[in-house]
């Protein structure tokens, strides 16, 4: 019937097509396990005992021939929707990111950031439920899966042969995306931590708004804060690239210094950060990393090799130059804030800690197909973590149901400061109110701030500028290290408890129900 | 107003916005900002009434100060189409000389109803003559004069205001800047990478815009690029009743019976937030765009890698706004002109860095901002080895200097290059001629929507943009493209108010408090001049 002519003609055309069609998939995750700064597949932080050091590859670039510091990290994210429990029980709908790897370490509190052979391990187990993992938990069963939500082994890659053998290289299946981040927005958005000299590999995955079908609403994420960042990565549609409904995107960044940043859309920011899309991120100092024993002192001395780690006062924005000079060494337990040289920012427990706020007629119009106001725009929820007292002070991930008839976690990530008698929390708070400055204030333990908007506070000449307060009053878009202090065990002993509470006394309520909002407990165990 | 109405409303508002902007765009290919400005010392200022306008077609009846009489000079020199109406918003940035003795002449021709007017200058030593007694300082009868002198003592960014029923007068629009020069430039401003960095300017045909070389006279303050945003907030009902109050007593005879306004300036619902007057996009256009005729300042910065850019932030107002700037941190040299040093070495700076500035009513903070695109760990210029990539501009050179920077050769295309990442690639497998074996694979284009100011590619500058996606680069649907990829395609960012309520012009979003900055690569010459 055929000629073999025109199917020869015909085979390059197809073969293109079918490249495209693998290249195209909409939804996927990408994960390397090796990459040109960490060439050796690794699922571990190394110890950091030098600077890297470089030679010229035949690329014409730097690799890296010893001390290669850091490791790969991955994340996968929903853009979508989701519904959240109020102080007074009010379900309210939000605009929302929710988790699509770290499921279980999300559940349980924890940054959803995994090293690669994590990351990429194919799930194997029964069927993901709608909200998952509180539908299977809530039922008795167990969820342990920290991988990305739908990767499969990639067939296409494969020339048909099965299974065997078929690459996982980030090809997914979009049902269990669809079954596992449908309504299952969390606020805050999933919680991210990385190490300074990682590589972090964000993927965006947006699956829609069910709620919301007249809207064809992209999403981006803005790494607040991000030092050097480049327009391409910055998240901000005017300047880089929106992701469409039922695609991924993959933002790659290398970790910038450590400190306490957040995470958010920039779509519409007044629209959709106000509805919920807002999150955590922080970066852990290479100064965790220094062997126990050794010198703090030489280390930071040891990261001046690397010319993109060095920090002194030839850059107007380094913050962590060398203090005087000490013999302070790596703690046998506890970690750092920040590569400080001294020891000055060790702590022993840290609390992420979201000050936002939810303004109850805004999210109502915003659930139904009106255009929502803002100059009238007021906030009622006033949330830590996203709950409002007493929610703050429950244990575990807060369930709501959404109108899928499913429980879903919306508000993971408790808000209870557990200290260990005699020892220091580190409160990494950010706030992304869109409407006012809020002011959180500690009774009882002072607060000592240490650090602000991501960076060190000390000065050119390597003095610490800490202070101690009573209280810190931010706004959206800000960012502050606090320590908590507890190591009097007189004062604050073992079994005692002491709030952290706004001042703005109107704060204190859950829109018409008083007793409630910007408060939570700071326990001493 | 019924849901339905408000959302035809809105959705024509949206409409109408989208118009104005891509006609603004228009302008703002080449708009750049500066720190433009009046000189002294002796300042003949009035205040007068105008109607300032709104990107949402409002024109709002303000107050402000202006020029009574040509000043005595404009600054800087190489911005050369200037004016300084009978009013402005923000009043006229009066720029001196640290030690001068300034004299500010102001006469009041404010409504007779609306009373007397005065001038404070916080941080500074003043000394009235005329004038009639008020609570704070001498102030202007309507029609009247009252003189102001001082010496500006103190270097850097300060701010003046109305102190004669500042909940009133200050909403109407009387606010100002000052800007005090020092009175002696360290040999560090002149020298070294200031000096290499005058260097590319001039080579690429860049005049100088500066005001001065330094903040202060310190050499940590040196800066090589300054842009000024005053921020303040509006409530148009305030504005309106204080109209209608005007026109009911016009033509009374000062300090009649009847003769005054009784505005209620609470409660405060303010709907219009504005940098240097004007609500995006309007900031982005042209200083002294002839459609501002009472709004002469704007908010559109550019810079080149490396350059140390001056931000003199203040503010205006009666609200706190948290002022973010994407791309690095703020270091922040002084607070209401006042230099914050270490409290054990003069010559080091003891200033936070900050991503978020919060603005004060009142308050002035000169900071430090740069972007090199340091720890990246990828080339944004897209260099590369590879044998089959013809362009030569592809197979620069990049030396560190001992910071790590390409700065040796000023005229270099990729001068202040971060050489750690030169030639290191992005993309796995990239479609053009930039490197590859990169970690990262972009998707298909198809499942992306491309912004306004989206340079066309991952890369930095027309070169590799062109290299990276070809002759035309990618534009957005719309087509509107504010940032040309074969022309500027800069790094984009956004600086805003992170309250993001106020990203917003009387409900209507993109608007309010928020500008482009953008991040030219060396071949996109920046002309600040208008």
């Amino acid at each position: 019937m055929f000629s073999t002519k025109p199917y020869h003609a015909w085979l390059p055309i197809l073969l293109v097509c079918l490249a495209v069609a693998a290249n195209a998939q909409s939804f996927r995750v990408q994960c390397p396990t090796t990459t040109v700064t960490h060439p050796t597949a690794s699922n571990v932080e190394p110890p950091y005992t030098g600077a890297t050091t470089f030679s010229t590859s035949s690329g014409g670039f730097l690799t890296p021939s010893a001390h290669v510091n850091g490791a790969i990290k991955c994340q996968q994210i929903s853009g979508g929707d989701g519904f959240a429990t109020m102080g007074d029980g009010t379900q309210t709908y939000m605009f929302s990111f929710g988790p699509l790897s770290g499921l279980a370490d999300i559940a349980a509190g924890k940054p959803g950031t995994q090293f690669p052979n994590v990351f990429n391990t194919v799930y194997s187990g029964a069927p993901f439920q709608p909200g998952d993992p509180a539908t299977t938990v809530l039922n008795g069963g167990a969820f342990t899966y920290n991988g990305a939500i739908g990767l499969v082994p990639n067939l296409d890659a494969n020339n048909g042969t099965g299974t065997t053998g078929a690459p996982v290289d980030g090809h997914v299946d979009p049902r269990p995306i669809m079954d596992v981040a449908v309504l299952n927005g969390n606020i805050p958005a999933p919680l991210m931590a990385i190490d300074e000299d990682d590589e972090f590999f964000l993927t965006l995955t947006n699956v829609g708004q069910v709620m919301r079908p007249d809207l064809f609403e992209q999403h981006t994420v803005h790494f607040h804060g991000y030092p050097n960042a480049s327009g391409f990565y910055d998240g901000v549609p005017d300047a880089s690239v929106a992701i469409n409904i039922g695609g991924s995107f993959t933002y790659y960044y290398l970790a910038p210094d450590a400190g306490t940043y957040f995470w958010h859309c920039h779509i519409t920011p007044p629209e959709h950060l106000q509805m919920g899309m807002v999150g955590q991120i922080y970066v852990r100092p290479r100064q965790n990393r220094v062997p126990v024993g050794n010198s703090l002192y030489a280390a930071l001395q040891q990261q001046q090799a690397d010319l993109r780690t060095k920090c002194d006062s030839a850059d107007i924005l380094c913050t962590n130059p060398l203090p005087a000079s000490n013999a302070v060494t790596r703690a046998a337990s506890g970690k750092y804030a920040y590569n400080d040289g001294d020891g000055s920012t060790l702590y022993d427990v840290e609390y992420p800690l979201q000050i936002h706020g939810f303004d109850p007629n805004f999210h109502f119009v915003g659930m139904t197909f009106n255009p929502e106001g803002f100059t009238d725009m007021k906030d009622k929820y006033f949330l830590l973590n996203g709950r409002s007292y007493p929610d703050t002070v429950t244990d575990g991930p807060l369930a709501t149901m959404t109108t899928d008839g499913s429980m879903h976690y919306s508000q993971p990530l408790p808000s209870i400061i557990n200290i260990p008698a005699g020892g220091k929390a580190l409160l990494r708070i950010s706030d992304l109110d869109v409407t006012e400055y809020q002011t959180l204030a500690s009774l009882g333990i002072p607060m000592k701030v240490i650090g602000i908007n991501a960076k060190l506070l000390r000065d050119q000449s390597g003095n610490n500028l800490f202070y101690n307060t009573n209280s810190i009053t931010m706004a959206g878009g800000e960012s502050m290290d606090v320590i908590l202090d507890a190591s009097d065990t007189t004062k604050y002993p073992h079994g005692s408890v002491f709030f952290l509470y706004t001042p703005n006394l109107d704060h204190l309520s859950n829109d018409a129900e008083n007793f409630g909002g910007l408060m939570t407990e700071v326990r001493i165990n | 107003m019924k849901a339905t109405n408000m959302k035809k409303v809105i959705t024509e508002t949206r409409l109408l916005l989208a118009t104005v902007m891509a006609v603004a765009l228009f302008f703002t290919a080449t708009a750049h900002a500066a720190a433009p400005g009046i000189t002294g010392p002796t300042f003949n200022l009035q205040a007068s009434p105008a109607y300032i306008t709104q990107p949402d077609g409002s024109m709002v009846y303000s107050w402000g100060y202006g020029c009574n009489g040509a000043p005595a000079g404009f600054a800087p020199a190489t911005i050369q189409t200037t004016f300084c109406p009978t009013m402005q918003l923000p009043g006229p940035t009066l720029i001196v000389t640290q030690g001068a003795t300034v004299t500010v002449n102001l006469q009041n021709n404010l409504p007779a109803s609306a009373g007397n007017t005065s001038i404070l200058f916080p941080g500074f030593n003043v000394t009235t003559s005329g004038g009639v007694a008020g609570l704070l300082t001498q102030e202007a009868a309507p029609g009247a004069t009252v003189t102001y002198s001082f010496v500006a003592a103190n270097a850097g960014t300060h701010s003046y205001y109305s102190g004669t029923q500042g909940d009133l007068q200050v909403e109407m629009g009387l606010y100002g800047a000052i800007i005090v020069l020092p009175s002696s430039i360290p040999a560090d401003c002149t020298s070294g990478l200031h000096a290499s960095n005058g260097a590319a300017q001039a080579h690429w045909g860049e005049n100088d815009f500066r005001l001065a070389a330094a903040a202060f006279n310190n050499a940590k303050a040196c800066y090589d690029r300054e842009y000024l945003f005053q921020f303040s907030e509006m409530d148009p009902r305030i504005h309106h009743e204080a109209l209608v109050q005007v026109n009911a007593t016009a033509g009374c005879a000062a300090g009649a019976p009847g003769c005054s306004l009784n505005v209620a300036t609470e409660p405060y619902v303010p709907a219009f937030f504005m940098i240097n007057g004007r609500s995006m996009p309007d900031d982005m256009d042209s200083n002294y765009a002839s459609q501002y005729p009472h709004q002469p300042y704007n908010g559109n910065p550019h810079m080149h890698p490396g350059e140390q850019v001056l931000l003199r932030i203040v503010g205006q107002g009666r609200w706190q706004h948290p002022f973010h700037e994407h791309g690095n941190h703020v270091r922040v040299l002084a607070r209401d002109g006042n230099l914050i040093l270490s409290a054990s070495n003069a010559n080091d700076l003891a200033g936070p860095a900050l991503f978020t500035t919060t603005t004060t009513p009142g308050q002035t903070i000169d900071g430090i901002f740069y972007w090199t695109g340091k720890g990246l760990n990828w080339d944004p210029y897209g260099h590369s080895n590879r044998a089959d990539v013809p362009d030569p501009l592809a197979h620069l050179t990049c030396i560190p200097d001992a910071n790590g920077y390409n700065t040796g050769a000023p005229t270099a295309i990729n001068y202040y290059e971060w050489c750690q990442d030169h030639n290191k690639p992005l993309e796995v497998a990239p479609f053009g001629d930039v490197a590859r074996g990169g970690p990262a694979t972009l998707p298909n284009a198809n499942i992306l929507a491309n912004g306004a100011w989206y340079g066309g590619s991952p890369y930095l500058g027309p070169n590799a943009t062109v290299r990276a996606v070809g002759p035309t680069g990618t534009t957005p649907p719309s087509g509107t493209v504010a940032n040309p990829p074969t022309e500027e395609a800069a790094f984009a960012y956004m600086w805003h108010s992170h309250n993001e309520r106020e990203i917003t012009t009387n409900n209507i979003f993109p608007g309010g408090m928020m500008m482009m900055m953008l991040v030219d690569s060396r071949e996109f010459q920046i002309d600040e001049q208008n």
